[in-house]
């Protein structure tokens, strides 16, 4: 073996290692679970029936908006509770641009009545029975958890799905760039 | 030679951390919370104490709350009494109020008297909600495990795990 392959052998590992080093120097962003692959058919999901707090049926495509902002949450999900009044608060300031949120929840009305204004929640809360969670998991909630944030588009298309905490900010870039391009 | 592969061996080592697989996806319920079921008979437990211990192994980071977990077993022929549960950690939840959690591990305790007890192949079907820690909570599951009490089973104790998810219900 020549005297210099050792040599470049150890160079070439040490700048993998360095790279690898400089990487992980790097601050991680937040952990963010990933959601599974999308089942539901857009009309499906624009079709989905649910009911509204006053007893009325609804569905997703009432909703006329260039972006609805599909919230999975229960009354028990403390997760769930702390990153809503966010929502709201996104919802006050994104409403003019076309951004509709709605929760949906598989929970008893009278509770979800109660965490609405306990939240100051400014979006429509809408209940269903086990078809909610049903709606989550084909929407790419595969393990059945919540929170579950899904936007999708008018049409009923999915733009993004994504299990876990939305943080506020992180959320209004998201909603930010999606208008920017016109989706 | 050799010492040129030590020294690469240990470079190897610095760089693989970074390559590693992020375990920030949450657990599947089933991987989260892993029960298993024990039948306590007059050998396996104390004297005159009848009924199957549910023992669930909680991943680190997650939680179960005691007041949601229901428990059956099935076929009903085998009626068992309330559970008895171990003490649990108190929590104060802004939105929820007091709630006890188990963390790491608990051992639920279903009681029954021995005279009620046919032998048999039973089911016992647990109903359980939990979290991760600040990042989400699991919808109600349910978990089914397999529970045999055999003829004379009172000189006999068996520990069963979940059956596989297609042999539930």
């Amino acid at each position: 073996m020549k005297a210099w392959v050792p040599f470049a052998g150890v160079g070439v590992l040490a700048a993998l290692a360095g790279t690898s080093l400089w990487l992980a120097s790097i601050p991680a962003p937040p952990p963010q679970p990933k959601a599974e692959a999308v089942e539901a058919a857009p009309a499906a999901v624009m079709a989905a029936k649910f009911t509204d707090l006053d007893g009325n049926s609804r569905v997703l495509g009432q909703l006329s908006g260039k972006v609805i902002v599909v919230n999975f949450w229960a009354t028990w999900c403390t997760p769930c509770l702390e990153e809503m009044p966010g929502f709201a608060r996104l919802q006050a300031r994104w409403e003019s641009r076309g951004v509709r949120f709605v929760g949906l929840a598989n929970d008893d009305p009278v509770k979800v009545k109660t965490f609405g204004e306990k939240l100051a929640i400014n979006y429509p809360l809408w209940t269903g029975d086990a078809a909610v969670m049903d709606l989550s998991r084909r929407l790419g909630n595969r393990i059945g958890v919540l929170p579950h944030t899904v936007l999708i588009d008018g049409d009923g298309k999915v733009i993004e799905s994504r299990i876990g905490v939305y943080a506020e900010d992180k959320l209004e870039a998201r909603l930010a760039e999606i208008l920017a391009r016109g989706s | 030679m050799r010492r040129f592969l030590g020294f690469a061996f240990a470079l190897a080592c610095l760089a693989f951390p970074a390559m590693a697989a992020s375990p920030d996806d949450p657990l599947e319920a089933d991987q989260a919370f892993r029960p298993s079921v024990r039948l306590i008979s007059e050998t396996a437990g104390p004297p005159g104490r009848h009924g199957i211990d549910v023992e669930f192994q909680i991943a680190d980071g997650y939680y179960l709350y005691r007041d949601r977990m229901r428990f059956e077993v099935l076929p009903a022929t085998l009626p068992i009494g309330p559970p008895e549960f171990p003490r649990g950690l108190e929590i104060e939840d802004p939105f929820l109020g007091k709630s006890v959690i188990f963390r790491q591990k608990a051992k639920i305790h279903l009681p029954f008297t021995a005279s009620s007890v046919k032998p048999g192949q039973y089911r016992v079907r647990i109903t359980a909600q939990g979290c991760a820690e600040n990042r989400l909570c699991y919808a109600p599951f349910v978990q089914e495990l397999p529970l045999n009490i055999p003829p004379g089973y009172r000189t006999t104790d068996s520990l069963s795990r979940p059956l596989p998810p297609g042999l539930q219900r």
